[in-house]
């Protein structure tokens, strides 16, 4: 995955969002990131780093990432499994019939935020 | 300190740009399919075998996505389809905003069957949205029968695969009921094609299927 452009995107998101709310810093920024997306989250977090690092309002901030398990619910007896390698077979009833319920995820949720409010 | 809730998808901006690109042409009647494979497995090939079957029945437009050249634009305007190419000159995947642009160059009013032909890569392209109407991913013999599992994202977000250089199982070891049987596991919905595009063996069910989906209204879809 492109690690290096969705830290840009990240960093794009929360100037914006920093600039509405009149923040003078941002302290952290929380993300939740599914399994099936396949990010590398040192790699996520090193490229938000290095692209804050010369930003007077978001430098120093701290990425925190929620990470999503993989999971699929069975059409037939509508139990929840993990995903294994992607992999859709239910392991209660053996069916192939089911819809991924969590995993896809790549989402910003909020952030920490100094403002000179206060 | 306060927190502000944001709530957002990160890809958010391209989501938005394949939302609206996807409402424009749904009001023109036009359907899209986002084609994928690994480079050389003959998505270009699939194209223009596709367009000299079907042009006299079917508008068809292509936006063709490469990192140079544009000589895969070149073979798919003489097929007989209308033809954009995208130049990336780097990216390893087409974005909305590049289809944004390139549509801007097809006269839509001619094209009900819009296929984007994207980078050939099977990593990269399976997490950029383009709101298409179905991806399909091309896989060949010559590639090594394991690439759903080595590559799961993208069997895992396509309606249609297709096998290709069915001709060439004779010289390579490539069991295809195992690719299809993995496929399968990872996307029990998969519709899958076999064929030659060499050869022209399995593309009148290809181009059947096609006729079908493009036909398609919008209520169909939704149901």
């Amino acid at each position: 995955m492109h690690e290096l452009a969705i830290a840009q995107s990240i960093v794009e998101i929360v100037e914006t969002r920093a600039a509405e709310c009149h923040a003078t810093r941002v302290k952290g920024v929380r993300l939740r990131i599914g399994e099936a997306i396949g990010i590398v989250t040192d790699s996520l977090t090193f490229c938000f780093e290095m692209l804050t690092s010369f930003d007077p309002t978001l430098a120093g901030a701290e990425l925190l990432i929620d990470t999503v398990p993989h999971q699929a619910r069975c059409h037939h007896c509508a139990k929840e499994f993990p995903v294994v390698n992607f992999i859709v077979l239910c392991p209660t009833c053996g069916e192939w019939s089911s819809e991924v319920v969590s995993g896809t995820e790549l989402q910003i949720l909020e952030m920490e935020i100094e403002s000179s409010k206060e | 300190m306060p927190k502000v809730t944001i709530a957002q998808n990160i890809l958010a901006a391209n989501d938005t740009i394949a939302q609206e690109i996807q409402r424009s042409l749904a009001v023109c009647g036009i359907r899209t399919i986002n084609i994928m494979s690994s480079p050389g497995a003959g998505k270009t090939t699939l194209l223009e075998r596709t367009i000299e079957r079907l042009r006299g029945q079917l508008g068809i437009g292509v936006i063709e996505g490469d990192v140079e050249t544009s000589a895969d634009a070149e073979r798919i305007e003489a097929a007989g389809a209308e033809t954009v190419q995208i130049n990336t000159r780097g990216a390893c995947h087409l974005e909305a905003h590049m289809i944004r642009d390139a549509l801007a160059e097809i006269e839509l009013a001619r094209i009900e069957l819009l296929f984007v032909e994207n980078i050939g890569n099977l990593g990269c392209p399976a997490a950029w949205n383009l709101e298409e109407d179905t991806r399909v991913v091309v896989v060949s013999t010559t590639e090594g029968d394991d690439k759903p599992a080595k590559y799961p994202q993208m069997f895992a977000a396509s309606g249609v695969m297709i096998v290709n250089k069915l001709d060439l199982l004779p010289y390579v070891d490539y069991d295809v009921e195992k690719v299809k049987r993995h496929a399968l596991a990872i996307n029990p919905h998969l519709r899958i094609f076999e064929m030659s595009c060499r050869t022209g063996a399995g593309l009148d069910a290809w181009c059947d299927w096609l006729l079908n989906f493009a036909a398609e209204k919008d209520e169909q879809r939704e149901a």
